[in-house]
């Protein structure tokens, strides 16, 4: 069986009188992809915004690897090894693609007190990286964010995800706004990551992304899961809908 | 082996062969956003040599070159700070408070002008940090917590005065000729306020560009909260940026006191506008996320030699805000121009 990566257990979330998340269990495993799916007001970005450290649970236990961790801030996330990838917001458009890269943890030289950037190497790295994470076009590391399509910054964050060895990488709605192109290279970064030897979450609102790419899918509905064990090679996208929409009852 | 690709055909060198569009040389000039500046500084450079038969004289330039560095030390922090996404409105009362300080702890006797030098400059540290604290832990904009700071330091200036000039000529220190002792250079006379500013230009381009540090400050100003995320301290990098101005602020103000003679607490009234054009013409982006240092030396030029140009062409230096403001409005024009040009080709 495969080992336990993430789990969050009854969690629940008010926002003052209305309950979002009701008594949620949630595991990630090891190497694998999770798909998230629900209707709109399901839970499930705030079940992802809890884990991301965005938002904080009323109540609940969040495990990593069987230890109990609290998650205040996104700066806890990123130390647990736990990396949120939304649409842009997570880049510094204006910086280049390495130095996006390595911000915060930037390689350095030169004698103790004078040291600067290893700017040398940050490109190198950058570089391997972008073939790694699956773009073949040859875009220099020194190219701005703000002249890459979406699905090329996409692919900077799940670089930067895999490079710094973060666990479980969350990718929030990573196919909106993206051509058919585009999003065929966003799932092709998503499966090179977990083969990597990373877990991730994915959440779309379009279903057939989802059944491209995931290995496993959870359904939230109202608040609470319906569904948890959903193997996409043995169901339907219809049936899966019902599912979301509460048609079904598995 | 040949028609398979492996992954040894990655590791070769001509795979990173230039890309079919890549742009020239030429191209990669013409698209920095120090290039428009530069032009600029050149045109005016060559109309005001043909409209007028002194402005390339020795006497002139050397004239010119006394008095820029004190504004350049100004926007040269500036230009960090704007970087970062903030700014400053107090440098031009810091420039005036300073010199106010030192000489007066000097003139009274209470310290020699080395330790009143090194009081002044800890005030100014003091004050930005001030400054740098209260625009990132109580999330007040600099706007509003500067332009507090402005008044604060201008009124600190004149109540210890009186509004009168504090007297300089009794200094015969070693510390005034390292700050603003002049040399010859055959007819060319040199202030070594002009080496200083050099000096902080290529400290400060470099930490900018290359090092850890500079990559925060843009980051800070690129999207503050991703950087945050990623574990930048974004709110320590800010208030170092907020001392580092007001301590350029502080020794520019020195330095001309210096120069002139006179410590006047009105001094340095304005600067602070003409500070932030200077930066912002040479093509730092307002709103944080890209500076340049070449291009705020450009842009310090560009509006010193304004002042000085329109003069020796005989129109009136009262119409210098005339030009200034066309020269703002001109170059904000072609920025946002060429940010157009650039995003509609990508």
């Amino acid at each position: 069986m495969a080992t336990e990566l993430v789990r969050m257990e009854n969690i629940n979330k008010f926002f003052g009188r209305v309950q979002a998340l009701n008594n949620v269990n949630f595991t990630v495993y090891e190497n694998e992809i999770v798909g998230l799916l629900g209707d709109n007001g399901a839970g499930k970005s705030t079940l992802i915004k809890i884990l991301s450290g965005a938002v904080l649970q009323s109540s609940g236990k969040i495990y990593i690897r069987g230890q109990e961790v609290d998650i205040d801030n996104t700066t806890d996330a990123i130390k647990h090894g736990i990396e949120t990838i939304y649409q842009d917001s997570a880049l510094v458009t204006q910086l280049s693609i390495a130095r996006n890269l390595f911000l915060g943890r930037e390689p350095l030289k030169g004698p103790g007190f004078l040291q600067w950037m290893d700017q040398d190497k940050m490109n190198v790295e950058a570089s391997r990286l972008m073939r790694e994470v699956g773009i073949t076009k040859n875009i220099p590391p020194t190219t701005p964010i703000s002249a890459l399509s979406g699905g090329e910054r996409q692919a900077v964050a799940i670089a930067r995800a895999m490079y710094f060895d973060s666990d479980l990488i969350i990718l929030d709605e990573p196919t909106n706004n993206l051509g058919v192109e585009e999003t065929h290279g966003v799932l092709r970064f998503v499966r090179n990551a977990r083969d990597s030897g990373h877990s991730c979450i994915f959440i779309a609102h379009n279903i057939h992304h989802v059944f491209q790419v995931v290995d496993r899918i959870v359904v939230l509905r109202r608040g609470e899961v319906v569904a948890d064990d959903i193997d996409p090679k043995q169901y339907t996208v219809q049936e899966v809908e019902e599912v979301i929409t509460g048609m079904r009852v598995m | 082996m040949v028609a398979n690709p492996s992954q040894a055909d990655f590791d070769k060198p001509k795979r990173e062969s230039v890309p079919i569009d890549s742009p020239s040389t030429l191209q990669k000039l013409i698209g920095r956003r120090e290039f428009g500046p530069l032009v600029l500084l050149i045109v005016e450079i060559v109309a005001f040599s043909l409209l007028s038969t002194t402005f390339l004289s020795t006497g002139n330039l050397s004239n010119l070159l006394a008095f820029t560095p004190e504004m350049g030390m100004m926007a040269l922090g500036m230009t960090m700070l704007i970087t970062a996404g903030e700014f400053d409105l107090s440098v031009g009362s810091v420039f005036g408070l300073a010199p106010i300080i030192m000489w007066t702890l000097f003139n009274q006797e209470v310290m020699s002008l080395e330790a009143a030098f090194f009081v002044a400059l800890g005030m100014s540290v003091l004050i930005g940090f001030f400054n740098g604290w209260f625009v990132t832990k109580l999330k007040i904009p600099s706007f509003l917590v500067t332009l507090g700071m402005m008044m604060v330091a201008r009124g600190t200036a004149l109540y210890i005065t009186d509004g009168f000039p504090q007297r300089t000529w009794r200094a015969d220190s070693a510390l005034t000729e390292i700050i603003v002792g002049d040399f010859y250079i055959g007819e060319f006379r040199v202030y070594a306020s002009l080496l200083w500013f050099i000096l902080f230009a290529v400290v400060l381009g470099f930490l900018l560009t290359q090092s850890r540090f500079g990559n925060w400050i843009q980051a800070a100003g690129g999207n503050s909260s991703a950087a945050h995320a990623r574990g930048v301290r974004v709110n320590r990098t800010k208030i170092m940026l907020f001392i580092l101005t007001a301590v350029l602020a502080a020794y520019a103000g020195i330095t001309s006191s210096i120069r002139v003679s006179a410590a006047n607490p009105n001094s340095g009234t304005g600067y602070e506008l003409e500070v932030i054009a200077m930066v912002v013409i040479g093509g730092t982006a307002l709103m944080g996320g890209y500076g340049t240092i070449i291009g705020t030396i450009i842009g310090v030029f560009i509006l010193r030699m304004m002042r000085n140009g329109i003069v020796m062409i005989g129109i009136p230096g009262l119409a210098y805000n005339i030009f200034i403001g066309a020269i703002i409005l001109g170059m904000m024009a072609l920025h946002s121009w060429l940010e157009r040009r650039h995003h509609s080709g990508t």
